[in-house]
């Protein structure tokens, strides 16, 4: 029970992280009815960048500011090239071309940064946290912190501020959206950057609570942030998160009963299940964009 | 022909099976992340019959691809009613599934004093029928190749016969093809029976060109990737996806100027054709005027 308990305090610390990621797809998914799969690979721009900057004694602050800014510039590159140039109804040449560029900058990564493996400035000195049996790491904490934070700010953001109006106006109906005179490419370009911005200060605790990072990170990154998303239910803020955390108790604590190949298996199950038994999500409904052709 | 020739040859051979296989989903308005399963379950079924059980080569494949369509048809009943990007999801989930389960399941038996069969991730090694035959690597190619051409042969007879026309209807409109009497779910069914069984025999015949297989080898990025080689390629014919390999195995793969930046030419060739023509090169429109130009 204790076991039980515990894995459930870790899987929910980790499930933040994925909340974050899932946060980023749906935001642009919501918008723009597209997938964007280099959204993983473009974190991982930052990250490396970041990662690069610490090794010549850049402060933890300093490093934060360019995972994110890395990330800002490769997300807009992908929109530029394989969704705002891509025109109409053709959200399926838009997730190939998204692919196209994931490799792009997976190999330009692989040749800035020579090595397979590179260390990651972590927040502060590492401590644990005791209640009662119970423990939890002190940087799981600030991540949960974080994200809650930054949940907080994107759900006044989209409230609160005429921006926000805007882009909810655009995830309802695009051509409501453009017959009341909204400038949708701005709109969707800024959600492009909004997105890589949580998706880098996702991105920037993942690395920081791991110590290191590998060019493996993109496609990693992409795949939770799906399948955090898929199990919510698609264009869901709250179902982002929700599926973030189910995926991180999920995966507690198949690792601790089954180990690392059992976690697999039962992740993939789990994604499929869900998917045929509740294919809108825990929150979500079937909506036209959800069930629209890609 | 030198040994490099054949093997890139062989290669681009092999990944047309998963292009065509992926591409076949697409014309029915399917998006699949997940034709690399069939591949993997064709390359140890086929793996297990010819090293295990010691059958002959083509039974050993014709097995592969029965099991495939039969899987491929099983995940497309569950699967079906979801659309779009859930269905697309979903095969990626099977896909990973599968490929994990890989990762556990030992299956291993004497055979003539060695023990042979899938051992989780250490791989499943020896599955050496191709070189006990005595068949060379070029021979091995034109066995690839007849392969090839045959399931070419069979969907230009499906074409002909209007089974690519409905394939087409109920990939564009699913709701048009249900009144004028067909059922989606049976042609999508069908067609991806059709696809994981070409899929399956890329995949019985890549594992016995390499006689070593390992859950490893099937992962995502092949699925996609075969994926991509139609819509760069072109969805009008089943000559689009084999034209997207070409591209990317025959010419990027073999230049040697492109060394080590293969990936950023070819992320950047699929992205401004697909900026150009969103259905790829060859698309229906072009084909459709090649067509007429033929018949005047």
């Amino acid at each position: 029970m204790v076991d039980l308990i515990q894995n459930t305090l870790d899987g929910l610390a980790t499930g933040y992280a994925y909340g974050l990621l899932a946060l980023g797809f749906t935001l642009i998914f919501g918008v723009m009815g597209r997938l964007n799969i280099t959204f993983g690979p473009s974190i991982m721009v930052g990250v490396f960048a970041g990662a690069g900057f610490s090794q010549h004694g850049s402060g933890i602050l300093t490093v934060l500011i360019v995972t994110i800014a890395g990330a800002v510039i490769a997300s807009a590159y992908v929109e530029r090239l394989s969704f705002a140039a891509i025109k109409g109804n053709a959200a399926l040449a838009s997730m190939a071309s998204s692919f196209a560029i994931s490799m792009q900058l997976e190999e330009a990564v692989a040749h800035v940064f020579p090595g397979r493996t590179y260390a990651f400035p972590s927040i502060g000195t590492l401590s644990v946290i005791d209640f009662g049996p119970f423990f939890i790491r002190a940087e799981y904490l600030a991540m949960a912190v974080v994200a809650a934070v930054l949940l907080l700010g994107v759900h006044l953001l989209l409230t609160r501020t005429f921006f926000g109006l805007e882009l909810r106006t655009l995830s309802d109906s695009p051509e409501a959206a453009r017959v009341s005179g909204i400038n949708v490419a701005r709109v969707a370009f800024l959600t492009f950057l909004l997105a890589a911005c949580i998706g880098g200060a996702a991105g920037f605790m993942i690395a920081a609570t791991d110590g290191q990072i590998t060019p493996k990170f993109g496609l990693w990154a992409t795949l939770k942030g799906l399948i955090a998303m898929v199990i919510g239910g698609l264009g869901s803020l709250r179902g982002a998160v929700i599926g973030g955390l189910v995926l991180g108790v999920v995966e507690a604590q198949s690792q601790w009963f089954l180990g690392a190949a059992g976690r697999e298996i039962v992740v993939y199950a789990t994604l499929f299940l869900a998917l045929v038994l509740l294919p809108y999500g825990l929150t979500g409904r079937a909506t036209a964009k959800t069930a629209r052709r890609l | 022909m030198d040994g490099f020739t054949i093997s890139v040859l062989s290669n681009i051979a092999l990944f047309s099976f998963l292009a065509i296989s992926a591409w076949l989903l697409l014309v029915a308005g399917e998006i699949s992340f997940g034709q690399q399963a069939y591949f993997a379950i064709g390359a140890y079924t086929s793996g297990i019959a010819s090293a295990v059980w010691q059958w002959p080569f083509v039974f050993a494949v014709l097995l592969g691809a029965l099991t495939g369509a039969i899987v491929a048809a099983i995940v497309a009943r569950v699967t079906l009613r979801l659309s779009g990007l859930h269905y697309a999801i979903a095969t990626l989930a099977f896909a990973e599934l599968l490929r994990a389960s890989l990762n556990v399941i030992h299956y291993q038996r004497d055979v003539d004093g060695y023990l042979t069969g899938p051992d989780g991730a250490n791989g499943f090694r020896d599955i050496r029928w191709v070189y006990d035959a005595g068949i060379g690597a070029g021979q091995y190619l034109g066995i690839i190749l007849a392969a090839l051409v045959m399931v070419i042969a069979a969907i230009a007879l499906i074409t002909r016969a209007r089974g690519m026309a409905v394939l087409r209807l109920v990939g564009e409109n699913p709701t048009l093809a249900a009144m004028q009497g067909l059922s989606p779910s049976r042609v999508k069914t069908i067609a991806a029976a059709a696809a994981g069984a070409i899929a399956a025999i890329g995949g019985g015949l890549y594992a016995h060109m390499a006689t070593y297989i390992e859950p490893a080898q099937f992962s995502v990025m092949i699925g996609v990737h075969a994926l991509s080689y139609g819509l760069m390629g072109g969805l009008g014919t089943v000559l689009g996806p084999i034209l997207g390999v070409f591209i990317d195995i025959g010419a990027l793969e073999t230049l040697r100027i492109f060394a080590g930046y293969r990936m950023i030419v070819f992320g950047g060739l699929v992205a401004v054709i697909l900026i150009w023509r969103p259905r790829g090169l060859l698309d229906e429109t072009l084909v459709r005027r090649w067509q007429k130009w033929l018949r005047r």
